[in-house]
């Protein structure tokens, strides 16, 4: 466990090592718990730790989590080297060791000789990369990436999210993400957290959570979708043409049907797998729920 | 009419700053999404469009018009510029109604086209608290109720879901696919891709100033021969499918990455899916899963700018 | 970009206590003030236009004031003077207004603040910045004007180094409260512009209206609202010159007081803050 939130208004969380998505609409309780977690806001009832520390102190805490925001706030006059440098040694590195990790970190975000210009003249995407690198810089066990593709472009978001995945993904390193985007968090977070309305309305492993219903099929079909699915059902097979395509209950030999079917009536298969739920369908049934309760 | 947008050697320079670049492209009817890099000219484009700035070089047409200082045009287009800054002071319902006026409808007429359109994007419960008090999401809102609140034939929208929520993000893109169902024009740019996959097949791809691709996405991605269209199945025996499959001419290579997986690459991916089905059913190997990682515009985006 | 996270096992070498925390925030914000050609020439201005006036005063004192007995009340004319008052205003406004302002405008208040250290360790840190700076008006030249004048001859040692401590103490008082209330004006808004014009205010716009007000109603209880003249009253006190209209117990502790509320409240105005916004 790296987290334990009891009770703070209400809000319970217990939080595994890894990556965890934190997800919720506006007003969720997001914002306050990140400050929780960065030793910055007391609850008002109950405790918490984090890596086994109690967040009332909150220095230790913040030793050891790297926390990279979600709006700008970078120093325009200082170089990228310089302000990680800085923000090296204000998290207790020596001299002589931020300079070195951070030459270190800005290299694996991918920033090379423009870390000796000043981040006035940086472009967005540099921007965030210095962000990251500046949440790095001390190796912290905890990672809160705040709406890290903020204003970046599909090749900046890529680029950032292979570098949270490789954090991630390496051991003893917990990574918190926060974002809006849930496609992004679904790919990268293993375990998610979803808030609303102060209280934790729903938290597990995105694999659990998803599951839905894994004796389906789903089949994206270039053809006629009715008459593929009235084939299906001739055959015995349990089928339902919808938008998004066709469903199929899954049983012994029916792959062999959806394609036999196909054969016959000259259509297309271009995708034939589970049928899994997005993470952002399940939130927004979540939500709709949870709010059809309170009232909203 | 089949474009709602033409633009031919369209170039425009700022001092020595590139904005577009002899940019040729044709928007059609519907929506048309505009993905590109930063900086790649889609802020310019959109100037350009709604009449703000003027071509160095070129001939831009909307709806068949030449924008330009085009005043009667305007009154048919809904603009929502990327900035988050509304007149933090105003409510909703004030903030659309006063551009309503602006835009010359009489009061009484503005208040309820204001009031619809509010309702539209799902503001009507926030409608009259000030707008400094709402989220990323219900500004964006607010800015996408007053491009539609006039009733206008294009609607051109920069950014229109950057920083939303993810119901908001829902709504926004709820209200986009209805506009267009209803005979709207859409021309959005957005540095999500799959958001705009879910409402729209059609984009035009920029970067440095050019248009690097239009159309449709699957026929931009199957026109892309340097990248082989790959595709990946799971199946008990992937050696014998493999072998089978190899008979196809336009297959260029064939990988067993794991046990139960074959992933096999072909320049011909319409091809591919039309025979496919035939030779699974003849072989009657067993195939549990279908799907092509690279059909998307991600992958298109990848390889056209990289 | 490389494919592998850099590691550093942290837990070998134990990270630095607070002292080097503050110390790399003082010197890297020292290193880039004096970047900026204003604070250099106002430095260097300062020094030397007090410095130098003060040594005047004391090789010419027969000429500039006749009749002024020559032991430590002496040493009220250089204390007393009115370029020191200027060049701090101006260096406080010059360098120090910007300090937390900045920070404020450009959010990096979020990288300090997210780190392990605390608002008081911060607002400890900016005031390193700036006091050094102001101390180097307000003390060094009138430390080193009885130093000069002992060592042509002009004043015994013991006057001298009786005047260098009290120039020290009265440097100090004078530096601090300069110090905090800069930072706090800097504190309340995100323009560096406003806290200074607002350190202007506290230095004119308080000493012009009270001297002006005191003289025409003739109370000079007025003079009490004048940061320099309650500086003036305690420095005199110190000297031994003679007394002026203002009781030196009550100008300094409406001095030290107000150092204090400033501390205290740009403090609380930390603390408001939002280190992560919604």
């Amino acid at each position: 466990m790296f987290g334990e939130v009891r009770a703070v208004d209400d809000l319970s969380v217990s939080i595994p090592e890894g990556a965890i998505g934190l997800v919720g609409p506006n007003g969720a309780g997001k914002t306050t718990f990140l400050r929780l977690l960065l030793g910055l806001v007391r609850p008002t009832t109950g405790t918490a730790k984090v890596l086994g520390h109690n967040i009332a102190e909150g220095i230790p805490v913040r030793e050891r989590i790297g926390y990279m925001p979600e709006h700008d706030c970078l120093i325009p006059d200082m170089t990228g080297v310089g302000l990680v440098t800085l923000m090296g040694r204000v998290s207790g590195l020596d001299a002589d060791t931020a300079i070195s990790r951070a030459h270190d970190v800005l290299q694996f975000v991918g920033v090379e000789e423009e870390r000796y210009r000043k981040i006035a003249e940086y472009s967005t995407g540099m921007k965030q990369k210095i962000k990251l690198a500046q949440s790095m810089v001390h190796d912290p066990q905890l990672y809160i990436f705040d709406e890290p593709t903020t204003g970046l472009d599909p090749r900046g978001r890529t680029e950032m999210l292979d570098l949270v995945r490789v954090i991630a993904n390496s051991p003893g390193r917990n990574v918190v993400l926060s974002s809006h985007l849930l496609p992004d968090v679904e790919t990268i977070c293993k375990y998610v957290v979803i808030l609303d309305g102060g209280h934790q309305i729903a938290a597990g492993e995105l694999s659990q959570l998803l599951s839905g219903a894994a004796d389906r099929l789903r089949i994206d079909v270039r053809g006629d979708r009715v008459a593929f699915a009235r084939r299906l059902q001739e055959t015995g097979v349990e089928a339902e043409a919808t938008p998004s395509g066709v469903h199929v209950t899954r049983k012994p030999g029916v792959e062999a049907a959806i394609f036999e079917a196909a054969k016959a009536l000259g259509a297309e298969v271009r995708y034939m797998g589970r049928e899994i739920r997005s993470l952002e369908e399940f939130f927004l049934e979540l939500v709709e729920r949870s709010e059809a309760v309170v009232g909203v | 009419m089949s474009t709602v947008a033409e633009a031919t050697g369209v170039s425009k320079w700022y001092g020595e700053v590139l904005g577009l670049n002899a940019f040729t492209a044709s928007f059609g009817t519907g929506i048309t999404g505009l993905v590109g890099p930063n900086g790649a000219g889609k802020s310019t484009l959109f100037k350009l469009l709604i009449g703000q700035l003027r071509a160095n070089q070129g001939t831009l047409r909307l709806l068949g018009e030449n924008p330009w200082n085009n005043v009667p045009m305007m009154r048919r287009l809904g603009y929502c510029p990327e900035h988050n800054q509304l007149y933090g002071w105003l409510s909703g319902q004030q903030f659309v109604e006063a551009l309503l006026r602006l835009d010359g409808m009489p009061t009484a007429k503005a208040s309820t086209a204001a009031t619809a359109a509010l309702k539209v994007v799902g503001l009507s419960g926030a409608a009259h608290r000030p707008t400094r008090t709402y989220s990323r999401g219900m500004r964006q809102r607010a800015k996408l109720a007053q491009a539609l609140a006039h009733d206008p034939d294009v609607l051109i929208l920069d950014e229109p879901l950057s920083g939303a929520d993810p119901m908001a993000r829902v709504q926004i893109l709820r209200t986009i696919s209805d506009y267009a169902k209803d005979g709207g024009h859409v021309i959005m740019s957005t540095h999500v891709l799959y958001e705009i996959e879910r409402i729209t097949q059609n984009i035009v791809l920029i970067h440095n100033g050019k248009a690097i691709a239009s159309g449709d996405i699957h026929a931009i991605r199957a026109l892309i021969d340097e990248h082989p269209h790959a595709v990946r199945l799971e199946t008990s025996h992937p050696r014998q499918l493999a072998q089978a499959l190899a008979r196809m001419e336009h297959v260029v290579s064939l990988e067993v990455p794991a046990d139960d997986v074959l992933l096999i690459r072909t320049r011909k991916p319409d091809a591919f899916y039309k025979e496919l089905p035939g030779i699974v059913a003849d072989t009657k190997l067993d195939v549990r899963s279908l799907e092509s990682p690279d059909d998307s515009l991600e992958a298109v985006f990848r390889y056209l700018v990289g | 970009m490389s494919i592998s996270l850099p590691t550093y096992t942290r837990r070998e070498i134990p990270l630095l206590g607070r002292r080097h925390r503050l110390r790399a925030i003082i010197v890297t914000g020292l290193r880039r003030e004096f970047k900026r050609p204003a604070a250099i020439v106002t430095t260097g201005l300062g020094v030397g236009l007090v410095l130098v006036t003060s040594i005047v005063i004391v090789l010419f004192r027969g000429l500039f004031i006749p009749g002024q007995p020559l032991d430590l009340s002496f040493f009220i004319v250089p204390a007393s003077n009115q370029a020191i008052l200027f060049f701090v205003t101006l260096m406080a406004s010059v360098v120090g207004s910007g300090l937390i302002a900045e920070d404020l405008n450009s959010a990096a208040l979020t990288l300090y603040l997210s780190r392990p250290i605390t608002h008081a360790d911060y607002l400890i840190a900016k005031a390193a910045i700036l006091s050094p700076l102001i101390a180097m008006i307000a003390v060094l030249p009138l430390v080193l004007t009885p130093f000069v004048a002992a060592l042509l001859g002009l004043f015994s040692w013991t006057v001298a180094l009786e005047a260098m401590g009290l120039a020290v103490l009265l440097g100090f008082l004078f530096t601090a409260f300069y110090t905090s209330v800069t930072l706090l004006l800097s504190s309340l808004t995100r323009r560096k512009s406003y806290a200074a014009a607002g350190v202007f205010a506290v230095t004119f716009g308080l000493s012009i209206p009270a001297t002006i007000l005191s003289l025409s109603i003739g109370n000079p209880a007025f003079l009490y609202l004048s940061p320099w003249e309650d500086y003036l009253a305690v420095a005199q006190a110190a000297f031994g010159a003679s007394a002026r209209q203002l009781d030196w117990p009550w100008a300094l502790a409406i001095l030290l007081a107000a150092t204090i509320v400033a501390s205290f409240v740009t403090y609380l105005r930390m603390k408001a803050v939002e280190v992560v916004s919604g």
